[in-house]
């Protein structure tokens, strides 16, 4: 079991911790305020989950799932997700987190985290697995919103008011991705600014950056694709500023998980997102003073 | 408007299978073309997978090719998705499917080379536990040794091949890319060790492969040392499972179950 230190909330960024910086950072104990680690990386890999146990004694370490789908109109995958528990009972996490999408259909994993329609009837199968996650858990489950290349016509809410509603009726908390809004928003057309005004601010606990990879289309524009294998986009530290505003300081996690560069590089970043979040809260610190 | 679980179905089909969609595009929005949107998750299926399977088996890309093995690997994808969420588990069953590809019949040995790699890779990812000295085994009764199960470290792998697939995996292992490599049909039964990213592969005799296969797959030292014997009369069980033992490959015992 981790300390209480370990398991206290961080105030500094994190960084996505994957396979091939394990030893390294089992070796060199970096300087990094935190970890997240994704459980499907390591639940079939003893070697890797033997590094993780060692490295969580150490630093704190989020758990953030891509398998356990709680968007499946053919249910969750409930072994699956008794593997996560087992992880969650070894390291002993700062949060456990999950998307809102699918990615099983009928025992086949499609590797991917696949949209949901914003309908009643979703609305009704994703808060039933996430009450089940949360119990099987013993734990809250944070649920982070999609990065999105197609809507539906049959949504009959937007997916903040979707979200809002998971909170409500689940008690769960939100995994805000400000580059999951910023890209969605680009490509579905929607107002990024809006949302984040209409996001529940009290139910967000953690924020999440990555970068993305633009694609031309065909006809002219182009999508922003969900590629986490780049530095954070410009325009994004600019949405991070006004994320924070909007939510306070939360902790917050650089994610990179292709072309996977040296450490130091990812941990520049969460350094950036550090000095994002002491400028955006510096004024307000001067303004007090002053009054 | 179609059920989630039709939704799900149709867009199951669409990024595996890229099946007829027809009834598909209508439902979503996003850009000019819905549809062209959606084959972004088929090519990060595709893509992704192909990746993991090409990763996990270099040494059969360098043996077939690089082209040959991407369009098996594509392939394989689309016909045998995952059925769970750790991908370090998935492609079990693909030295089987590459023996099936047109082209394999020119690789006799390609689904053994293939099985012998997949071994590997599950080996280098174990842990190893302590391992028993002899003294231990010493306390138990000679007379109930026989009914006795043994449990070994768990990254150990027995397989057998009608090829000397481990010469040819050793070429690969070492960078070593002959012009010309006699190689010539030859029964292999090969131990890999593995744990923290090592691994090492031993040639055994057949009993003793018979014997050690068998402890590992959960037979009594008695039926074990049977199995050996029918192979060869002059098979000592005692001096074989002392050199499991002293091998440090047996971790724990299994007390014999007891008839009620």
């Amino acid at each position: 079991m981790a300390s209480d230190r370990v398991r206290a909330e961080p105030t500094l960024s994190g960084v996505g911790l994957r396979l091939p910086h394990l030893t390294d950072v089992v070796a060199t104990r970096p300087s990094a305020a935190w970890f997240e680690i994704h459980p499907e990386n390591v639940l079939a890999n003893p070697h890797a989950a033997e590094l993780l146990v060692d490295i969580a004694a150490d630093y704190p370490v989020s758990v953030h799932s891509v398998g356990v789908s709680i968007g499946s109109a053919s249910g969750i995958d409930r072994p699956h997700l008794a593997r996560v528990r087992a992880l969650v009972d070894l390291i002993d996490p700062i949060f456990v987190s999950g998307h809102l999408a699918w990615s099983t259909h009928a025992g086949e994993y499609l590797n991917d985290l696949l949209p949901l329609p914003y309908t009643r009837e979703t609305l009704r199968i994703v808060s039933a697995h996430v009450d089940e996650v949360q119990d099987a858990l013993g734990r809250e489950y944070l649920v982070e919103n999609p990065s999105s290349y197609v809507g539906f016509h049959a949504s009959t809410m937007t997916e903040v008011e979707f979200l809002s509603e998971l909170v409500n009726r689940t008690g769960c908390r939100l995994l805000c991705d400000v580059s999951n809004i910023y890209l969605s928003a680009h490509n579905l057309g929607f107002d990024r600014d809006r949302y984040i005004a209409d996001l529940p601010a009290d139910a967000i606990a953690e924020l999440h950056l990555g970068g993305f990879t633009p694609e031309p289309e065909e006809g002219g524009g182009e999508v922003l694709i969900d590629t986490h294998g780049s530095r954070i986009a410009e325009p994004v530290w600019t949405f991070y500023a006004r994320a924070l505003e909007r939510f306070g300081p939360k902790p917050t996690l650089i994610e990179w998980d292709n072309d996977v560069p040296t450490l130091d590089v990812i941990l520049a970043e969460a350094a950036r997102a550090d000095a994002v979040s002491q400028s955006a809260f510096a004024p307000r610190q001067v303004h007090a003073l002053a009054s | 408007m179609p059920s989630l679980l039709e939704i799900q179905r149709l867009m199951r089909d669409a990024v595996i299978a890229d099946g007829p969609a027809r009834a598909l595009p209508p439902l979503l929005t996003g850009g000019r073309d819905p549809q062209a949107r959606l084959a972004i998750h088929r090519h990060h299926y595709q893509a992704s997978l192909t990746r993991a399977l090409l990763d996990k088996f270099p040494a059969v890309s360098w043996l077939v090719g690089e082209r040959f093995a991407t369009a098996a690997a594509q392939a394989f994808a689309c016909a045998y998705p995952p059925a769970a969420p750790c991908i370090a588990e998935y492609g079990a069953d693909y030295p089987a499917f590459l023996a099936t590809r047109a082209g394999a019949e020119r690789f006799p040995y390609l689904r053994a080379f293939a099985e012998l790699e997949w071994h590997l890779g599950q080996a280098s990812i174990a842990i190893d536990r302590s391992s028993l000295t002899i003294e231990s085994l010493a306390s138990i009764d000679a007379d109930a040794l026989p009914d006795h199960r043994l449990v070994l470290q768990t990254g150990l792998r027995y397989c057998t091949a009608a090829w000397p697939i481990d010469d040819l995996i050793k070429l690969y292992l070492n960078g070593v890319a002959p012009q010309r490599h006699a190689f010539e049909p030859a029964d292999v039964h090969l131990e890999i060790r593995g744990a923290r990213g090592e691994f090492r592969i031993e040639r055994l005799t057949q009993p003793e492969f018979l014997f050690r296969s068998a402890i590992a797959g959960r037979a009594t030292i008695g039926a074990a040392a049977e199995r050996a014997l029918d192979a060869n009369a002059t098979f000592d069980p005692g001096q074989a499972l002392l050199r499991l033992v002293s091998d440090g490959l047996v971790i724990a015992t299994d007390k014999p179950e007891t008839n009620l």
